[in-house]
């Protein structure tokens, strides 16, 4: 990525400490997103969808986990794709501009280019992409039309206690540590995320993946096999070259020179 | 016109022809998905369609290796003391001055690539369907394509020295892979065990 | 609300009983959580842990229907402690005035006061009067010692409510009980305010108004009312819904607060009359003196021109109630149950979702001979006929549906909880054959009109006198399209005549004829000017000579950097934004808390007629200097100038006594022999029964909403984004009733209640926690009531709560008492 894509760098800092679990986020995405409604049924909790779906590129996750206070401690999380900067999905896809990186950092997605491979799928530390009905990508872009026109993302235009805040990733990161907040979590992780997180507790609580990675085989692919692919080729070609100059094709004459 | 004789039999020149044409153009879209070569993709109508063609030519290419069996397996797997001796020469191909031993239809560098290729050909194959019908196991999926990847690997090396042997290195040997057939003299230089089995001798 | 949304970030403590702002008032919170990033603390106390518990600072539950002892305990602990801000109190409130010596309360009597006649269940309030001098003005110790003060008597009630006997009551745990009286009683400082918001969890209770008054003590107690950040706010749950109140939707109001004229008030004059205050305090404004000049504009912009002097106004047309007669919700439903109505209007609501006992709604409905529906969509009232457990062929009634078009289709202003009218405009041409509800009145207007021109009719007057000049006529006098804009400025008012102002020599002009009245108190009670609603006079001016719309302001200034925005639309009244602000300031005028500078009076600068001294700041409660010169006192729409502590205008007591609900847990009232309200209405048909102590119905319920519904659901189980967050109907309780019922999380469950059944899915959640009450375990249980049978068309939603909800009301108003009453659940 470009020096000033990330001096600018965008990111959504969410602060669950703000949430009020309204769900706002969930209503504005689908409007700004043209999503359609997904047919759920009541699973003995608020949480709905379940999770994310190609219809729903970010939830609120509801957790109910003990408290020394009171009866519960009752959790509000948004859930949604963290823009890595290091993205998995990114780096596995094999259709040019189907992920794609915009000016402002995020990583969109171009539903035409996708050619359902699912490969992004399987390369998210974060369970993110998801596939539509025709079997395209679907998630999150951070409203990439709209910060392209200098607007906020839908969700967090919405959002009413300022849990969702969109804005330049540094300063964000910045006034959330100013505010005390103990972890950021995406500050690093993964070069950096574009969906960061100012938390209090720790990440766990709220069910955050601790230092999330790429699968292993998809950084070895990445690192050596990509690259080997390309010298081994390379070096197949120069090696005959070399041979075909240095010692020559096979030659009759030669043969029948020494058989004499 | 001198005499000649048959090495290879039509369906064996078919089959061979579909196989090496399959394996370029899944090597060509290979590169062309693992380095976004948008050319490439164009030239198939989009990535879409040529994840498409991909996909069938490798289904081709599997049917078109396992038919190969029939022609060179039983070959490939036997060797014998001169080709032993083969090895130690490198097959003349370092130098030209060395004794190169009497060889039978293939050498052993031949038969060998052909087990690289036809273990290599089964595991990309099998990788390759894991990549295109088990999208949902997340495990299948990430070994398939890790296999994938190192099986292309693999055949990115193998098939240009294959390639560089059968066209300028040995001048001759491609109207063979067109023809079937080859001067019987030469056959006898270079095939002298196979001639003999053969009992053109 | 005494003050309005923003005016919540300037607190220091903030207490959400009987509110889930969170969930409810999603836009409130921001300006909580706003005030909480400056320290402020939130305090939740519900029933359930909900997602206002979840960000708030403090929480404790309490069983539904017991906020009066908990708020009771309150009282009892900042009197005892000395957190009351005596010279508030001592000057702004009631509480130094001494109270008829026959006054006997609750402590006296086992939980009634004086003057109550069991046959009647009312109350003869005789003794509840101050003692008063010869001159008519009450007696007062200001020391507040004489133990006939209200102060004294206040002090005698709520030493009953120890901490022990609320927790008793209400199962909140002993240490945050004290908690939250501390911390709440802490803001009785001249610089530390506090604010209260409530909603439906305190107004839909047999003690429903009581629970409000309870607070409202508190507030004066602790000098909180009229300041920023104060106040007693109700978070009203429909965006329009206090204009609505504001424009007279109730039975027994018409709009700006004034009564509904009753049979024996045969003229004007006897209705002025009877209801005009009147106060011997020569320091009151006693604003409602004005009645006349009120109902009398009104009158007029009601008939025009065919109110004159001669006919009364008009005031003989107005439909008038009988004595007593009330017309509530839960009447109209009995008296349609018994067959006493052959039409109705279903108008913007779905009664057979949102009435209690929706069973009796939904039956009384059957015994209509027509029904008309004006909704955005077919709901289960309109299709009621086909409803569960009911057979179309045995019902007679015919229903028309009349589609009309939602907020966004059309101009107008919409009245918001802060008493803020934004006017809004047009976003979407309506869809389909939809009109505005302004157009479909339009339309039936001028047909019944016709129809009383051509056939006479009963009593034709009303209907051909009214005024009705809302946009260009066609041929035949019918107005083609309703203009919103002659709707507003016809609400503000108009000079119909020249109007002087005699009291000065020369009359000096007040307005010309033809012109908007400028505020309301300019309006007259001779008919020379119209007010739709007083109130709202100045919401619609001249300017320049132009009619200017005052709701449509979008200024962004704040100059008291207190978030009072003066120039973004208009607030009633006079676009006060917090009203009985004179409270702010102490008796020279000068804020109680410099830091939050609402008002104050400057007495150096020179006003517009030149005498020295105006009040900067919010708009005053009235131009009167400070009290502490010769000014007024600051409780200016009281006859006493002060805000009652001691009140005699509500049925059940002028003290907020705990009653239990009317379905309640307990044989006994653990304050007294008497458990329930006693002056409720019990409606006595086998449809309206109830079941108190029943074991077949072993648990306490409530009823609320969800973010991602609104009200039965009619707009919101219509939107696949919405249903597909809420898709069913269900029903949160505790690990250990669940373990108990052996029910497991996400199961379909029955909840059934004396009245009716309703499916659920059961949510088991750990914030339900059953209550220790008086060593018993109590079980609560409470679900949404936004479903309904007839959307989802599978009926996948399930249906309606209020299926489960007693038709018993607030002695006050007769609002149900939805949010405590006894269930019991079963597996399905």
């Amino acid at each position: 990525m470009a020096n000033d894509i990330t001096k600018n760098r965008k990111a959504i800092l969410v602060t669950p400490e703000n949430c009020i679990g309204c769900r706002a986020c969930q209503v504005a995405c689908k409007s700004w997103n043209q999503l359609p409604g997904i047919k759920t049924k009541n699973n003995g909790t608020y949480q709905n969808p379940p999770d994310l779906a190609s219809a729903a590129f970010n939830i609120i996750k509801f957790s109910e986990v003990p408290s020394q206070e009171n009866p519960v401690r009752w959790l509000f999380l948004s859930r949604r794709c963290m823009h890595c900067e290091d993205a998995g999905c990114m780096a596995i896809c094999p259709a040019p501009g189907a992920l794609y990186r915009t000016a402002e950092g995020a990583v969109a997605f171009d539903h035409d280019k996708c050619i359902s491979c699912k490969l992004c799928v399987n390369a998210c530390p974060f369970d993110v992409p998801r596939f539509d009905e025709e079997g395209k990508v679907s998630k999150c872009n951070l409203c990439a039309d709209r910060i392209g026109a200098e607007m906020q993302p839908s969700c967090v235009k919405t959002c009413p206690t300022g849990a969702l805040k969109f804005g330049d990733r540094n300063e964000l990161i910045s006034a959330a540590k100013k505010e005390g907040f103990a972890t950021i979590y995406g500050e690093n992780d993964l070069g950096g995320l574009g969906t960061i997180y100012a938390f209090k507790d720790k990440p766990k609580l709220y069910g955050m993946i601790e230092n999330p990675t790429i699968p292993s085989s998809v950084i070895f692919w990445h690192s050596y096999l990509k690259p080997l692919s390309l010298f081994g080729l390379g070096g197949v070609v120069a090696a005959a070259a070399l041979h075909y100059l240095a010692i020559g094709p096979h030659k009759e004459e030669e043969e029948k020179k020494e058989e004499v | 016109m001198a005499e000649m004789i048959r090495k290879s039999s039509v369906d064996e020149i078919v089959n061979h022809w579909i196989l090496a044409g399959s394996c370029i153009l899944l090597m060509i879209t290979g590169y062309a998905f693992l380095f976004h070569v948008e050319s490439i993709g164009s030239v198939l109508g989009g990535f879409n369609t040529m994840k498409t063609v991909h996909n069938w030519l490798g289904v081709v290419f599997v049917l078109s290796l396992l038919y190969s069996m029939r022609h060179y397996l039983r070959d490939a797997l036997e060797y014998d003391a001169d080709d032993k001796q083969w090895f130690k020469v490198a097959g003349g191909y370092l130098s030209h001055k060395v004794k190169v031993p009497p060889m039978g239809k293939y050498n052993p560098g031949q038969k060998l690539y052909y087990l690289v290729i036809l273990v290599f050909g089964i595991v990309i194959a099998i990788s390759g369907f894991g990549i295109w019908f088990m999208k949902d196991n997340m495990t299948v999926m990430l070994i398939s394509h890790l296999v994938h990847n190192i099986a292309f690997c693999v055949f990115v090396i193998a098939v240009p020295v294959h390639i560089y042997l059968g066209t300028l290195a040995n001048p001759g040997t491609f109207k063979i892979m067109v023809s079937g057939t080859m001067p019987l003299s030469e056959a006898k230089k270079k095939h002298p065990k196979w001639i003999k089995s053969v009992g053109k001798v | 609300m005494t003050n309005h949304w923003i005016d919540l970030k300037n607190s220091d403590v903030i207490l959400a009983m009987g509110a889930n702002p969170a969930s409810n008032h999603p836009i409130s919170m921001k300006w909580i959580m706003r005030a909480r990033e400056k320290g402020a603390k939130l305090i939740s106390v519900d029933p359930r842990f909900t997602q206002t518990s979840a960000k708030a600072d403090l929480y404790a539950p309490l069983r539904s229907g017991t906020d009066i002892a908990f708020l009771g305990g309150m009282i009892n602990y900042i009197l005892t402690n000395n957190l009351f801000f005596k010279e508030y109190v001592a000057n702004y409130t009631n509480a130094s005035f001494l109270v008829n010596v026959d006054y006997k309360g609750p402590a006296d009597l086992d939980g009634l006061f004086s003057g109550y006649t069991l046959e009647t269940k009312k109350y003869d309030k005789a003794s509840w009067a101050f003692q008063k001098d010869e001159n008519g003005i009450s007696l007062k110790d200001p020391t507040l010692e004489d133990p006939n003060c209200v102060f004294q008597l206040l002090k005698k009630h709520y030493l009953r409510y120890t901490p022990e006997m609320v927790t008793d009551i209400t199962g909140t745990p002993l240490d945050k009980l004290m908690e939250v009286y501390k911390l709440f009683g802490s803001t009785g400082t001249p610089d530390r305010v506090g604010t209260e918001c409530y909603a439906m969890g305190w107004t839909q209770h047999t003690v429903g108004t009581q629970n409000i008054r309870a607070m409202t003590i508190i507030q004066m107690l602790l000098g909180n009312i009229g300041m920023a950040g104060g106040g007693i706010n109700a978070l009203r749950g429909e965006s329009n819904v206090q204009g609505s109140t504001d424009h007279g939707i109730l039975f027994h109001i018409l709009p700006g607060y004034n009564p509904v004229p009753n049979a024996p008030l045969v003229d004007l004059a006897a209705y002025i009359e009877k209801n005009t205050p009147t106060t011997k305090e020569t320091r009151s404004v006693n604003w409602w003196s004005n009645r006349g000049k009120y109902i009398t504009s009104y009158l007029k912009a009601v008939y025009g021109t065919a109110a004159t002097k001669e006919n009364d106004f008009g005031y003989s047309w107005m439909p008038k109630l009988d004595v007593g007669m009330n017309a509530s919700w839960l009447m109209i439903f009995d008296k349609m149950y018994k067959g006493d109505f052959d039409g109705f209007f279903a108008w913007g609501q779905n009664p057979a979702c949102s009435g209690a006992n929706s069973n009796k709604t939904r039956m009384a409905m059957t015994k209509l001979k027509w029904l008309v529906n004006v909704n955005l969509f077919d709901n289960e009232t309109a299709s009621f006929w086909r409803g569960p457990g009911l057979n179309p062929k045995d019902i007679q009634t015919e229903v028309f549906m009349l589609p009309c078009c939602s907020s966004m289709e059309k101009e107008g202003s919409i009245s918001n909880s802060g008493r803020w009218a934004q006017w809004r405009y047009k976003a979407i041409e309506p869809i389909g054959h939809s009109l505005p509800d302004a157009e479909i009145i339009n339309e039936l207007y001028f047909k019944v009109r016709e129809l009383y021109k051509k056939e006479g009719g009963a009593y034709p007057d009303p209907i051909v006198n009214l005024s009705w000049d809302y946009g260009t006529q066609d041929a035949a006098g019918k107005v083609k399209h309703v203009d919103t804009h002659a709707i507003a400025k016809e609400i503000n008012g108009y000079f119909l005549e020249d109007v002087y102002d005699t009291k000065v020599d020369p009359p000096k002009l007040i307005g010309k004829k033809g012109d908007l009245v400028t505020s309301f108190p300019t309006l007259q009670a001779d008919g020379s000017t119209s007010s739709g609603n007083w109130l709202y006079c100045n919401s619609y001016i001249m300017k320049e000579g132009k009619p200017t719309n005052m709701m449509a302001r979008r200024g962004k200034d704040d100059p008291t950097g207190l978030g009072l925005f003066p120039g973004w639309t208009w607030a009633w009244p006079v676009n006060r934004r917090i009203i009985y602000n004179r409270a702010s300031v102490d008796l020279q005028g000068q804020p109680w808390d410099p830091k939050r500078p609402l008002l104050k009076w400057n007495a150096t600068k020179l006003a517009a007629n030149g005498k020295p001294g105006v009040w900067e700041g919010d708009i005053p409660d009235g131009p009167a200097p400070p009290m502490g010169t010769d000014g007024k006192l600051p409780f200016i729409m009281k006859p006493d100038g002060v805000a009652s502590i001691f009140g005699a205008g509500l049925m059940e007591g002028p003290f907020p006594e705990h009653y239990e609900a009317l379905e309640c847990p307990l044989e006994n009232n653990a304050m007294s022999k008497q458990r329930i309200n006693p002056t409720i209405k019990i409606f006595g048909d086998k449809i309206d029964a109830s079941f108190s102590c029943d074991a077949r119905y072993p648990f306490v319920c409530t009823t609320y909403r969800v973010s991602e519904h609104w009200q039965t659901g009619c707009m919101t189980r219509h939107c696949s984004w919405l249903l597909e967050m809420q898709p069913q109907n269900f029903v949160e309780m505790s690990f250990e009733l669940a373990k108990e019922l052996g029910m497991s999380n996400g199961e379909a469950v029955v909840v059934s209640s004396g009245r009716g059944e309703v499916k659920a899915v059961a949510m088991i959640t750990e914030r339900f926690k059953p209550f220790k009450i008086m060593n018993s375990t109590v079980h609560q249980v409470g679900l949404p009531w936004h479903f309904g049978w007839q959307f989802p068309e599978d009926g996948s939603g399930y249906d309606s709560a209020n299926l489960l909800t007693p038709n018993v009301g607030d002695a006050n108003t007769m609002i149900p008492e939805s949010k405590a009453f006894m269930v019991n659940v079963r597996k399905a």
